[in-house]
């Protein structure tokens, strides 16, 4: 049930290594974490597999197709959708057009394609915009931005979705709220791969979690022995816990 | 396929909870209530004002303005063409040229060297002139690909001055910088174009169906994929936009809507030669649409008609009137940045809504 | 050859002037991220002021630099009236400029006229040097530019100026947490890419004719000079000013001189597609993402 499967990936700017050979697995109908400290190449990771940058070496297969070094929108049409870090949105268009551009790219059968939504509204009732369709993205308050980036990468058709730091800047409340909108959603058919920081909302979402630090896995496992490998502890807190 | 399996979902695959209650009040219901009916009006406003418009603008050579007048309009009616593929390529997709000119001359140089060189008149110039336009402008629009646009605003400007020293020093084959003569357009069910009236109906079939097509693009899809493309290129490309591919079909119709302003153009003038199409005329169509407003429907036709109707209106000799542009541009975009279409909208709304409410007080809405 | 070393002189003359302007333009971009279409009339003023001045009777040098205290001024008030409300929305400066650019040309030509307008040659000595005739006043502007080139290399590079303005230039919102009033420097640099303007017109009419609308002659030149240097990048300008200088001195001694406009053209969209940063690379203002 691999989705998405990284054999010996490796990034490097210059001299500096982003990435330095991370072998990874990670599976479509689950949810994944990957955490580490800052720098470890997170975002990094996410942007080589969705073609924001070609990878220096190494092989990125989706759906048993490689899709190594591919255009970030091709990949975006096979169903591999990623939401950033800062809040995204078209700022300019409405909420209801954001979804409904979306919506339009995600048109799509077969492999790649995840599972449909009946309308742009059905997904802003997804994820607790209901009713403001009509209100302009670009002056909504920052918690309904980032609802709003979760329901613009759902209406794209995700059958994998890399959601970079989702609940950053989110009051406690919100990220429950956030917690229980992506709980649900393997079983809908769409896996979730998420990097965060909040160690509380990655255990209580994740079945597994990929540890990374200077651009190596150094840990992937289940979140309980995960969080208790020293090696873990060590990057985190220079020491046992 | 295993990981569909699981999914949460109505019988029929579909998913949200608007798919378990199809009446669910958490979704719009755009056919009640007031706000229903004003979305409802809405369209028939638009259909209503669209047509007042067609209308007015048919009837004007039955008011026997005078030559002068009606030549005015007719030089309106194809620049307001040209702004119209320049409105789709900076007020949708956002990106902004100041050589739009050179493509209407690629337009009008098609037509005209076609007539000199091979003998061919308007009618089978017309999709030549409108395909090379379009495929010159999306030639001229690669660069924007790879620099950012202030950059390319520049490049524009460059490739204007390169195509009038390429045409002025084309030799016989551009007519120099002379320029070329063309002859008159064919006859089509007897109409004799030579009269001022008829070649004005020409121009105005071919503005209301710019004005269409422009409609038809703004609202459709692929207007907005143009949109999000101008709001946030990353995004776009995360969700599946293949912006390069957008943004050179833009230029492309862009383009096009150039081209046949060019053909028009050059059949009206019957002369045509290198200045037509150089750094002035640009800049002056990138304030029209600037000064109309890029956005929305009406902007380019009301920039076009202001800068050519403004002199006349006001009795200015050329040299104030351009004064006059310059400190209207400088007004609408520190304090107009839609245009004056978007501040005629702003006025129509807020009396719209006066009158609306005033209905609604006085229990008069239906 | 001695035609050819001719065309080179004068060329170096011109281009002089297309690396002040060229200059101006890339260094209010650099920091501001304004791109000014009117710059051309900033130098078509500074001809026109300097010409008014010298009909006024003084000599050549002091109209130069009244006419370069006029565009200076006018530059200001640009800035301060104009441009300072659109520095968030780069575009709509641009297309302001554009509507100033009208404005300048028309209001000139309004009080004026729209003829050419000339100074006798002021320093009017021809040097024989080598075999070629070359006008003195040809010398003077170049020397002229070296010496301005110098400012400025130094007054950016070395001085504490230069420093918070390169700072200014990298990180913005840094640079003002550190003190450095931002804003200011924003008008000094914009009035000082005005100022060059002026000097360039001020030397553009000691050497021939000029009509109101040279501006926008110039200012393809300069925007070309400043694009294929790197748009930004002060260094960069003079380069490509001295490139396009050799290629229109070529042109002009032996290749087709009606192309001659073309050539520069060409080079710099061939330049921009290899490398679309510039030659010796560019900043993308401060508004860089």
């Amino acid at each position: 049930m691999a989705a998405l499967e990284i054999t010996g990936l490796r990034k490097a700017f210059g001299g500096v290594v982003a990435l330095g050979g991370v072998d990874l697995t990670i599976p479509g109908d689950k949810i994944t974490g990957v955490i580490g400290p800052n720098g470890s190449g997170k975002t990094t990771l996410f942007n080589v597999i969705t073609g924001v940058f070609p990878p220096t070496s190494g092989r990125v297969e989706w759906l048993g197709e490689d899709i190594t070094g591919m255009r970030s929108h091709q990949i975006a049409r096979k169903g591999l959708i990623r939401t950033f870090q800062q809040a995204m949105s078209f700022p300019g268009l409405t909420v209801l057009e954001n979804v409904r551009v979306a919506m339009e790219c995600g048109e799509r059968r077969g492999a790649g394609a995840g599972p449909r939504w009946p309308s742009a509204e059905a997904i802003l009732d997804f994820v607790g915009l209901a009713g403001r369709g009509q209100e302009e993205a670009g002056s909504m308050p920052f918690g309904n931005l980032r609802r709003l980036g979760v329901a613009v990468a759902l209406a794209a058709n995700p059958v994998l979705l890399l959601l970079d730091e989702p609940a950053a800047g989110l009051s406690d409340n919100e990220a429950n709220t956030l917690t229980e909108l992506i709980i649900k959603l393997p079983q809908m058919g769409i896996g979730v791969c998420l990097i965060d920081h909040h160690m509380t909302f990655m255990t209580a979402l994740c079945t597994r979690l990929v540890v990374l630090d200077f651009g190596t896995k150094i840990a992937d496992g289940a979140p309980a022995g995960v969080l208790k490998d020293p090696k873990v502890t060590e990057v985190y807190l220079g020491g046992e816990l | 396929m295993e990981y569909r399996e699981l999914k949460m979902s109505t019988p029929n695959g579909e998913l949200g909870k608007s798919a378990q209650s199809a009446n669910s009040k958490t979704t719009k219901e755009p056919n009640h209530g007031l706000k229903g009916r004003l979305a409802a009006h809405g369209r028939l406003e638009q259909i209503i004002v669209a047509g007042v418009i067609v209308v007015a603008m048919a009837a004007l050579p039955s008011l026997h303005i005078g030559y002068r007048f009606l030549s005015i309009a007719i030089t309106t009616g194809y620049t307001a063409i040209a702004l119209y593929g320049l409105g789709l390529q900076f007020g949708q997709a956002g990106i902004m040229s100041v050589g739009h000119a050179a493509i209407i001359g690629v337009g009008a140089y098609t037509a005209a060297m076609l007539y000199v060189h091979f003998g061919v008149g308007f009618w089978v110039a017309l999709p030549a002139s409108i395909i090379i336009a379009a495929i010159a402008g999306g030639l001229v629009g690669l660069p924007s690909l790879r620099v950012a646009g202030q950059h390319y605003i520049i490049i524009t400007f460059c490739f204007c001055a390169l195509l009038v020293v390429c045409l002025t020093n084309g030799g016989s084959l551009t007519g120099a910088a002379t320029g070329l003569d063309v002859g008159s357009v064919g006859r089509v069910f007897g109409i004799n174009f030579d009269k001022l009236d008829n070649y004005y109906y020409l121009v105005l079939v071919a503005l209301v169906l710019s004005l269409a097509i422009f409609y038809a693009i703004a609202n459709s899809s692929y207007g907005r994929t143009l949109r999000a493309i101008r709001e946030n290129e990353q995004l776009a490309q995360a969700i599946g936009i293949n912006i390069d591919l957008q943004k050179i079909s833009v230029f492309m119709v862009s383009g096009a809507f150039a081209g046949a302003a060019g053909i028009l153009q050059a059949y009206y003038l019957r002369h045509i030669s290198p200045t037509l199409y150089g750094a002035f005329p640009s800049l002056y169509l990138a304030l029209m649409v600037m000064l109309g407003g890029a956005r929305l429907m009406y902007g380019p036709l009301i920039g076009a008609i202001i800068v050519s109707f403004l002199p006349e209106v006001m009795n200015l000799n050329p040299v104030d009137s351009r004064i006059a542009y310059g400190v209207a541009l400088l007004i609408v975009i520190l304090l107009l940045p839609g245009g004056v279409s978007a501040g005629l909208l702003d006025i129509y709304r807020w009396l719209t809504a006066r009158s609306r409410a005033l209905f609604v007080k006085t229990g008069l809405a239906p | 050859m001695e035609i050819l070393i001719q065309q080179l002189v004068n060329s170096l003359s011109v281009a002089s002037v297309t690396i002040l302007i060229g200059m101006g333009i890339t260094l209010i971009f650099g920091l501001a991220g304004i791109v000014n279409f009117a710059h051309g009339e900033f130098l078509m003023i500074g001809g026109i002021a300097t010409w008014f001045f010298v009909g006024l009777g003084l000599n050549f040098f002091a109209a130069a630099v009244l006419a370069m205290g006029v565009v200076g001024v006018l530059g200001f008030v640009a800035e301060r009236g104009l441009f300072r409300f659109t520095l968030d929305r780069p575009m709509n400066g641009f297309i302001m400029s554009i509507g100033l650019s009208v404005i300048l040309q028309h209001v000139v030509i309004r009080i004026f006229n729209e003829f050419q307008k000339s100074i006798p040659d002021p320093v009017g000595a021809v040097w024989i040097v080598g075999g070629v005739h070359i006008i003195a006043m040809r010398a003077v502007v170049v020397a002229i530019t070296v010496v301005v080139v110098a400012i400025t290399y130094f007054g950016i590079s070395r001085s504490r100026y230069g420093m918070a303005l390169r700072a200014s230039v990298s990180d913005q919102s840094t640079a003002e947490l550190m003190g450095v009033p931002v804003r200011r420097y924003v008008t000094g640099v914009f009035v000082y890419g005005s100022i060059l303007a002026g000097l360039g017109g001020a030397l553009m009419i000691a050497l021939f004719p000029i009509t109101p609308f040279v501006g926008s002659v110039v200012i393809t030149r300069g925007f070309v000079v400043s694009l294929m240097g790197g748009l930004g990048n002060v260094y960069g300008a003079v380069v490509a000013g001295l490139v396009l200088g050799l290629v229109d001195g070529l042109s002009a001694g032996y290749g087709y001189p009606e192309w001659t406009d073309a050539y520069s053209l060409i080079i710099m969209i061939v330049i921009l597609i290899v490398r679309p940063q510039g030659l010796l690379g560019g900043t993308l203002g401060p508004k860089a993402s």
